[in-house]
């Protein structure tokens, strides 16, 4: 099922990758075209919450609107018909979706840490703060894509979904510039977690309540793998 | 036949081989009310080609989404040998091979390249995928097309490759739902060709078609559906005994003509856009072709057959509606 996922992606592959890397060395140049003197920790906040949101775009995004896509030409009751479990077919189209999206992630902090001038100290931990945020963000994808059943409900979801995590999620920047009731709701969503356990693994002094962090995020990762599970398994 | 527990071992492709599919008083009714289908029981024996004949909307697709897991019936059950395959939708997966009605996913895919990966998902050795699914291109002369992206295929390519997919390694049941859709006549031959040769494998063959006159040559024993229910069912030969000493006569009228009057003789009559299809006593042939050729001189008519009762005038008989028949005059 992985060679099926990624040769299914393949002419898309190159494309993804280019507007992941695009979108991310976008967004990290960008900031500081906003804020000129732009302080070393902001960029830092930037540089590193700008990977983890290219790491998140492919399975959060992209994922379900591909998904919703074959939903509508009705190709993907093809796959659902197919003799693999549902757990083998997710595992799949993770390890594609966290393919696609890695170089994004690599160039945003490559470009960012030269044009800021950035050193990153970069410990194993960032392994499983990668592998698990994109394992959430890839499941919360595939469940939103397997439980709506109007795929153009998934694909507007999806566009709320890019609201949120830009506009209301503090990845790119510390949760106290925030209204404290709204940092205090970010504590319970996946999207600062995901920002507190990766930015840890690349550079020191960023681990606060990082245990808290990590069982935020294997809640949700477990959360909406079970919810995907139970929509794929779904029979109307 | 009693159903034995699932087990937890996996069906494997080849542990339904042998046995027949049963489908028992089944029903299924959507959310809205709908009732799709209304108490079916079908018998289908190891090895057999069974067709499924009717209109649109009779609920032919949703009886074989049942049969693969994809809807869960209201009631009844699913058998497949040992296997419920209501009870536990992953083996019906197993078991049955399915080729839905829409068409395929395979954009990204080489068209010999995508017969290869769905026989390997199917638990094929990478050898013997590649040497079959060589045999399946050849066999429906796909070979102009096999280093082609599916993205560059035309509707009638990828219906072919996806049936060469479903087929590639075979299981104990294939269902395929349309599977001549915007397929060329050529090769539509070929691929009743193969489904035959597939059937004497020992494959069951769970067909939903429309194309009547090809399904008569291709099936062993068939049903036709109507508004969710069974309205007969038998052999090609069995449903036609009724037909017995009748001919059709099939007329072709100019665009926006007006249906001429039927003269006496006519015992039932049926019209699909200009196509009109008359079913008379085969002691009025004379008379029939006499009528016929007073409306194509005197410009109310194009073209007219006459030949023997099909399988065609048993669904115009049993539904009130003609097939879309897009070989024209049969």
């Amino acid at each position: 099922m992985l060679l099926w996922h990624a040769s299914s992606l393949r002419v898309w592959a190159v494309t993804t990758i280019v507007v992941e890397i695009m979108a991310g060395c976008g967004m990290v140049i960008g900031v500081g075209l906003l804020v000129p003197d732009i302080s070393q920790t902001a960029a830092l906040y930037c540089t590193t919450g700008t990977a983890v949101i290219t790491l998140i775009m492919v399975g959060l995004i992209i994922g379900p609107q591909f998904i919703a896509q074959q939903r509508t030409d009705g190709t993907y009751e093809y796959l659902l018909g197919l003799p693999v479990p549902r757990t083998a077919a997710a595992f799949a189209w993770y390890t594609v979706c966290l393919v696609l999206a890695l170089p994004g992630a690599v160039a945003a902090l490559a470009l960012g840490c030269w044009h800021y001038d950035l050193s990153l100290r970069v410990s194993p931990a960032v392994v499983p703060a990668v592998l698990l945020a994109s394992f959430t963000a890839t499941m919360l994808g595939y469940a939103v894509a397997n439980a709506i059943e109007r795929p153009m409900v998934t694909v507007i979801l999806t566009q709320v979904v890019i609201f949120l995590a830009f506009g209301y999620a503090p990845i790119n920047f510390p949760p106290d510039q925030m209204p404290h009731w709204l940092a205090e709701a970010n504590r319970g969503l996946p999207f600062l977690p995901m920002a507190t356990a990766v930015r840890h693994g690349l550079t020191p002094g960023f681990d606060n309540r990082l245990a808290e962090s990590y069982a935020v995020l294997i809640a949700w990762a477990v959360g909406s793998a079970l919810v995907a599970a139970i929509a794929i398994g779904r029979r109307r | 036949m009693a159903t034995q527990p699932v087990t937890r071992t996996p069906a494997q492709p080849t542990s339904g081989r042998g046995s027949s599919l049963r489908i028992e008083s089944l029903t299924k009714e959507f959310g809205s009310g709908v009732r799709a289908n209304d108490d079916i029981s079908l018998d289908l024996e190891a090895g057999e080609a069974f067709g499924l004949l009717g209109p649109n909307g009779a609920g032919k697709t949703t009886l074989v989404k049942q049969v693969i897991g994809l809807l869960r019936p209201t009631s009844g059950r699913i058998l497949l040998g040992p296997y419920d395959l209501v009870a536990d939708p992953g083996a019906a997966r197993q078991l049955c091979a399915y080729l839905p009605q829409a068409a395929v996913p395979i954009d990204s895919f080489k068209a010999g390249e995508a017969i290869e990966i769905a026989g390997r998902i199917r638990g094929g050795s990478r050898r013997d995928v590649h040497r079959r699914a060589g045999e399946l291109i050849e066999a429906l002369d796909l070979g102009e097309w096999e280093q082609t992206l599916g993205m560059r295929l035309s509707g009638g390519v990828r219906r072919l490759v996806g049936f060469a997919m479903t087929i590639v390694w075979p299981c104990p049941v294939a269902i395929l739902d349309e599977p001549t859709n915007d397929v060329d006549p050529l090769r539509r031959r070929l691929l009743w060709n193969e489904l035959r040769r597939v059937r004497d494998e020992g494959v069951t063959v769970l067909l939903v078609t429309h194309n009547v006159m090809e399904a008569e040559k291709s099936v062993d024993r068939l049903a036709v559906i109507d508004s969710g229910r069974v309205v007969a069912s038998g052999t090609p030969s069995a449903l036609k005994v009724d037909e017995r000493g009748r001919l059709r006569l099939q007329v072709m009228l100019p665009p926006g003509s007006d249906t001429p009057p039927l003269p006496e003789f006519v015992l039932r009559s049926a019209q699909s856009g200009h196509t009109l299809v008359a079913v008379v006593s085969e002691h009025d042939a004379a008379a029939a072709v006499d009528w016929a050729q007073g409306l194509l001189e005197d410009g109310s008519a194009e073209e007219y057959a006459l030949g023997a009762t099909t399988l065609e005038d048993v669904y115009i008989r049993l539904t009130g509606r003609v097939t879309a028949d897009e070989d024209g005059l049969a």
